[in-house]
């Protein structure tokens, strides 16, 4: 007998306000459909209305775990728009900070992966205080410990503090070892590991069709980090290397999730030893002349959660259409389809494995 | 150890003070000695319930309660007055009498059940000579129960974890009632007192590790703590079979929760343990030492383990654990028995 | 590339077969006199990007479903259908994705009233 479950969009595990309806026949998932739009703040609609530099904020709550990355995809699309060239420092510090926003929002996303597991909060609250350490660090870079807006065209608000290597070496190797930690504790556990194991296989092939990005495309095996395809800033010049899974289940899902972070991490050591001397102050926002030149840009960029693709047609002052290529409404619109057939528990590994943030699903 | 044998005598003290005789004052004795067990049933869940509060708040690098009385002692309390003070919501669809006398029952059935056990050489209420078997089913009753209150509260999430805790029955009970045969047979009988004399020498958990495995296992899974958590499972089911339960019935469902963690402690301890047996200090305190100990050990498990999928544990217990179980049972029979 | 509406499912199927198996978005900008749908394609072998443009008339707003070609664009079009009003023929009638407005107001439509009262699905 099939009977159908509401699960959301209040649960505890559904990170914000998701809304499943579920049909199961007895222990198994007969066909899944997410119900999205509780969220839904018509942010395209509302840059329409904004000048160009008002806008970093509202691009900032769409992606609440790691803003700085939404932030600067935008300023990148404004400042192609103006066709502005970014300062060189500016060019590494951004990368460096990139890869900051992604450790922290990957450290949170492994707490709250554990959690659906059914893990006691115990790894949650370790990444959390672990995310605070680096939020800590970005807090100095940028002045705010959530919502930096510290993307300035051209470059940034401020230069890095002095004494910020140091410290940021600290961290690093504090997270490094944190990880290994959490790694360790995770895949001792049999349990957690029948958990992800051949949970919510997702083939290359299907990947591809479902038109999933970011770490989910990569855990199916498809070789394709914007970073390393379509390279930005100075991530050639760091010999970036995309991680790679082809098992395509959970676990595949978390162990390039976790590579991600070891990789991120190296990035940031990297970019703070071979950060050049000079200015990385862009235009202060009352400067900015209203001077788009190109009419039509794109610019895509790794999001900590995928591909983030921003189409911009340019008016002088103010966007006149901004689309958002949102990588977790996509990574959801898959899920009906790989969670056919799993268990009613596994719902919950599969959505944490696909590292929703329904800010960004809904916009 | 005087001050144990005075603390038997309250029993008996009240009926020797109101000059009863005959069966009017084994009831006095009886009710006088539940009231004391059930105090100290409310006194272990409190404790408790502070005591995990920090050992996971410590775990988890975090402080846990802090601000109601010295070290958060009074959080507990203060917590049972807030859900005291909330609204009782009976839900629509729900069964009345399914759904609000499950909970009192379970609470009475266990309370019933750490009545029937000893807690030291004089304080002890019954004696039976089945005493073990006598527990044991009463307590696979525990399940149907929860059955009949989530089928009767009308909630889907409810419902299904009523179902998983049919299935549940079904993969832990059979290896538990072998290891219980094999504990028997190596006492002698399921006589509780005598079980726990047999121990005097070696304790059953040296004697017989296979049977303490399944057993602890087993039991974990009886008392839904985490891994087997399965009913309740919080990020699954919101609650499990708790979803509706509003407030006052909650507050009992919390106590029930350690009363029955009290329980399976207790059970743990006098079966594989040695019971009060221990030098120097007194046998209710070796007991209640034990208790505290393995209490302990459920909590860490508790903060460390990951949820078990419904149908691997019943893979679990029919693969592993049954095989594990009928291993002990012979293993048993051929060192010890034969 | 701009092509003709009916010539859309026709290209598409032919850009996948050429190893465009990769959608990343499909979306619509109002132009008021005319509404463009685009198409962003890619080829993941070849890192190569494609977009297919399409115009048509904001009176008489379809286009044909891709949902054969690229499985993706399901929500895309559903998004599609609910921010312009661009009905997706091909394709049976689903509820609605994001809102609750009944699909019959375009919010990224350039004519869209701001606080005007739209009915709400109850």
């Amino acid at each position: 007998m099939v009977t159908r479950i509401n699960i959301g969009p209040v649960h505890p595990s559904t990170h914000g306000v998701l809304r499943l309806v579920v049909d199961i026949d007895g222990d198994t998932v007969v066909k899944l459909e997410p119900h999205i739009g509780f969220l839904h703040r018509g942010v395209e609609k509302l840059v329409e209305t904004r000048m160009y530099m008002q806008s970093p904020p509202y691009m900032e709550k769409l992606d609440y775990v790691a803003p700085m990355s939404y932030d600067e995809a935008y300023v990148a699309t404004v400042e192609k728009a103006m066709g502005v060239e970014v300062k060189e420092r500016a060019m590494w510090i951004r990368t460096m900070l990139l890869e900051l926003q992604r450790i922290a929002s990957h450290l949170l996303w492994l707490g709250t992966m554990a959690n659906d597991v059914g893990q006691f909060f115990t790894v949650f609250m370790w990444t959390f205080a672990d995310r605070d350490v680096v939020l800590r660090l970005l807090e100095e870079a940028s002045g705010a410990r959530m919502f930096y807006v510290n993307m300035r065209i051209g470059g940034l608000i401020r230069d890095l503090p002095p004494g910020f290597e140091e410290r940021a070496e600290e961290v690093m190797d504090h997270v490094e070892k944190r990880v290994k930690k959490y790694e360790d504790f995770l895949e001792a556990s049999p349990l957690f590991m029948e958990r992800m194991k051949g949970v919510g296989v997702m083939d290359r092939e299907k990947a591809i069709e479902l038109g999933v990005t970011g770490p989910v495309l990569r855990g199916s095996g498809v070789d394709y980090d914007v970073r390393k395809n379509n390279t930005y800033y100075v991530y050639e010049k760091l010999n970036f290397k995309p991680q790679l899974r082809s098992d395509g289940d959970c676990f595949a899902r978390y162990k390039v999730r976790m590579m991600e972070i070891r990789e991120s991490i190296r990035l940031v050591r990297d970019a703070l030893a071979g950060m050049p001397d000079g200015d990385a102050l862009g235009m202060p926002i009352k400067l900015i002349l209203p001077s788009a030149k190109n009419r039509m840009v794109s610019v895509s960029r790794e999001l900590p959660r995928g591909e983030c693709l921003m189409y911009m047609i340019a008016d002088p002052q103010r966007p006149y259409r901004l689309s958002i290529r949102a990588p977790t409404f996509i990574n959801l619109a898959a899920m009906s389809e790989i969670s056919k057939g799993c268990r009613t528990a596994d719902i919950f590994a599969i959505s944490g494995s696909l590292d929703l943030v329904m800010g960004d699903v809904d916009r | 150890m005087t001050w144990i044998g005075e603390l038997v005598s309250i029993a008996s003290f009240v009926s020797s003070y109101l000059n009863l005789t005959g069966t009017l004052a084994t009831a006095v004795d009886a009710l006088v000695y539940a009231i004391a067990i059930s105090i100290l049933i409310v006194a272990f869940d409190y404790v408790f319930g502070w005591v995990e509060r920090k050992t996971i708040a410590k775990i988890q690098g975090r402080h846990g309660p802090t601000f109601a009385g010295k070290y958060g002692i009074l959080q507990n309390l203060a917590d049972f007055v807030k859900l005291l003070s909330k609204e009782h919501v009976l839900p629509k669809r729900a069964d009345r009498l399914m759904f609000l006398s499950t909970i009192p029952i379970m609470l009475a059935l266990t309370i019933f059940l750490i009545l029937l056990l000893p807690f030291s050489p004089t304080l002890l209420e019954s004696n039976v000579g089945l005493g073990l078997l006598v527990i044991f089913v009463l307590l696979s009753f525990m399940p149907l129960i929860i059955f009949a209150n989530g089928f009767g509260s009308g909630n889907k999430f409810a419902t299904i974890s009523a179902q998983r805790s049919v299935v549940m029955l079904l993969s832990y009970e059979v290896p538990l009632i072998f290891v219980i045969a094999t504990v028997g047979l190596l006492a002698g009988g399921y006589n509780l007192v005598n079980l726990i004399n047999a121990q005097s020498q070696w304790w059953f958990v040296i004697l017989m590790p296979i049977g303490f495995f399944v057993f602890f296992v087993a039991m974990l899974a009886e008392l839904e703590r985490p891994p087997f958590d399965i009913r309740e499972a919080d990020n699954e089911l919101i609650a499990g079979w708790l979803t509706d339960v509003s407030a006052p019935y909650y507050t009992l469902a919390l106590f029930l929760d350690y009363s029955r963690m009290f329980l399976g402690s207790l059970l743990i301890a006098i079966l594989f343990f040695g019971g009060w047996s221990g030098p120097i200090l007194p046998p209710f305190v070796w007991l209640l030492l034990k208790v505290f100990i393995i209490s302990f050990f459920i909590m860490i498990v508790r903060a460390s383990m990951v949820r078990m999928r419904i149908d691997r544990l019943l893979r679990f217990g029919w693969l592993w654990l049954l095989p594990l179980s009928l291993i002990n049972l012979i293993l048993t029979y051929l060192v010890f028995i034969r | 590339m701009k092509i003709d509406r009916k010539d859309l499912t026709q290209r598409a199927k032919e850009l996948r077969a050429q190893g465009y198996s990769y959608l990343v978005k499909i979306t619509a900008v109002d132009y008021e006199k005319y509404l463009e749908v685009v198409y962003l394609l890619r080829d993941l072998e070849h890192n190569k990007d494609e977009s297919v443009e399409v115009e048509i008339d904001p009176a008489d707003a379809w286009v044909p479903t891709l949902i054969d070609a690229f499985p993706a664009a399901d929500w895309y079009e559903r998004e599609l259908f609910e921010m312009f009003g661009i009905q997706i023929k091909g394709r049976h009638a689903e509820r609605l994705l994001l809102e609750k407005w009944n699909g019959k107001a375009a919010p990224l439509r350039k004519n869209f009233v701001w606080d005007a009262p739209y009915e709400t699905e109850a």
